[in-house]
């Protein structure tokens, strides 16, 4: 079992620490570049939508990242002490509107969900707790 | 990340290398703008060559949909071309790829986007 942990103040300035994380991860657990480029994705989307949604005037929530290779999956857990905020609960965007239509944001969280296999939220102990999840290819 | 400007005849290819994630979103957005240029000044066309693009994400997918819009505003085709495939799942997943056109490679995109056979 390989597991990795780290923590960062949610800074956009972070996001190359975090992919870097994620790349020291994937290499201990060997896993295939595609499930690597996943979790690079998942885990930025998350990561900016809690320095959008949680950061108020003078708060920085601190982000804490939980990394699980397990028998027959891996396991993400991204937490954060920022204000209670469920990005599932953000309505999807429409991704049949036109060109001209289409909305310019919306996109992380739906993206999260597709090319993970779940993705729950909680909010414990006063941490907005969110975790994902993907099977290993066969 | 690098991005390349090629102005050709018949179309000017912005070329992003890399990584397309939030930190390069601004410059690739910069190098659209600077592509499809001042209004009367205009390329015949625009095309994307993602055959060097490693990774996109929703910040990166937002710079491409502003320039697909501006460029249709300005009445200048717009194409994509030569996505790996990590990074044509997430066009595909988005529904740009329905939006946007996507060809296989640059030969196929400036064959696609010359006048009068769109």
């Amino acid at each position: 079992m390989t597991t990795r942990r780290t923590a960062v103040p949610a800074d956009p300035a972070q996001l190359s620490v975090l992919t870097e994380f994620l790349r020291e991860f994937g290499s201990a657990a060997a896993l295939a570049p595609a499930q690597v480029g996943n979790f690079e994705l998942a885990l930025e989307e998350i990561f900016l939508n809690i320095v959008m949604h949680g950061s108020e005037p003078g708060i920085t929530p601190r982000v804490e990242v939980f990394l699980n290779l397990g028998a027959d999956a891996v396991t993400m857990t991204v937490e954060d002490d920022g204000p209670q905020f469920d990005p599932l609960s953000l309505p999807p965007p429409d991704v049949t509107a036109t060109l001209a239509d289409r909305k310019v944001g919306g996109l992380g969280v739906f993206l999260v969900r597709n090319v993970m296999d779940t993705v729950t939220y909680a909010r414990t102990a006063g941490r907005n707790q969110l975790r994902i999840s993907k099977r290993l290819a066969d | 990340m690098n991005v390349r400007i090629e102005a050709l005849a018949e179309a000017t290819c912005v070329i992003p290398e890399g990584r397309l994630d939030f930190d390069a979103a601004p410059g690739f957005q910069e190098a659209l703008e600077r592509a499809l240029g001042a209004p009367g000044k205009a390329p015949a066309a625009l095309i994307i060559d993602g055959a060097g693009l490693e990774y996109v994400s929703s910040a990166g997918l937002r710079a491409v949909l502003l320039a697909a819009r501006a460029a249709q505003r300005a009445g200048v085709p717009f194409a994509l071309c030569g996505l790996q495939p990590a990074v044509r799942e997430v066009f595909d997943l988005s529904g740009f790829s329905r939006i946007i056109a996507v060809h296989p490679d640059r030969a196929t995109a400036l064959a696609q986007v010359q006048p009068g056979r769109a």
